[in-house]
């Protein structure tokens, strides 16, 4: 018989050392891909440094009339050192994701969607949650943002001089 | 191609369509050239900095 309290607990010790999961959408437009291996390297790197774990991976494809098209990293013939990282991926994104994530992609684009768990900031996370803390915002800060936070405050400095 | 059938009928995890964010390298201009602007990012996260409030 499944010790039901003893999986629980299991289950939320799991849960309290899991690291944030992000995810981003990597568009190529039509003509402008040039594969050379370098991005499954600094990938793997990441990986093999215990940076991040991968969790999904999909590649799409929008054909000019804006029909979408998904595909598993196992349908890549020639997935190289990645192939080491295909059994290792969780299918956590569902089909209804795949039509959210191509809302941003340009008709004629292709794009690879990568979803991973940020590892190095799983043992902060969990000691804020043991003292008492609670994550209410996160984000990312644009680097057009801080071009502009910084342009308005140099116009500021130079009318004040 | 077909996606794996663990994919089809579940709850999504992105909850809404996504929004195209703005691409780095096409939001540098106008105005200075992206050098000078990678510049003032570098210098806008340098340790040191303060604010001014």
């Amino acid at each position: 018989m499944t010790d039901i309290t003893t999986e629980a607990a299991a289950q939320e010790r799991d849960l309290d050392s899991l690291g944030p999961v992000d995810y981003i959408v990597v568009e190529f437009p039509a003509g402008a891909s040039n594969f050379t291996g370098e991005m499954s390297e600094e990938l793997l790197r990441l990986v093999d440094a215990g940076t991040i774990r991968l969790i999904d991976i999909l590649i799409l494809t929008k054909d000019a009339d804006g029909s979408v098209d998904a595909m598993e990293l196992s349908d890549i013939d020639e997935l190289g050192d990645l192939q080491r990282l295909e059994a290792e991926l969780a299918e956590l994104l569902a089909a209804e994701d795949v039509e959210h994530l191509a809302a941003a992609m340009e008709p004629g684009s292709t794009a690879g969607v990568l979803i991973w768990e940020n590892l190095w900031a799983a043992p902060f996370a969990s000691a804020a949650r043991r003292s008492g803390g609670q994550l209410i915002a996160n984000g990312r800060i644009p680097i057009q943002a801080i071009i502009a936070s910084i342009e308005a405050d140099q116009a500021t400095a130079s009318e004040g001089a | 191609m077909p996606l794996r059938p663990a994919r089809v009928g579940r709850v999504g995890v992105i909850g809404a369509p996504v929004a195209k964010t703005a691409v780095v390298a096409k939001a540098v201009s106008p105005g200075p050239s992206p050098v000078a602007k990678t510049a003032v990012v570098a210098a806008a996260v340098t340790p040191g900095r303060r604010r001014r409030i």
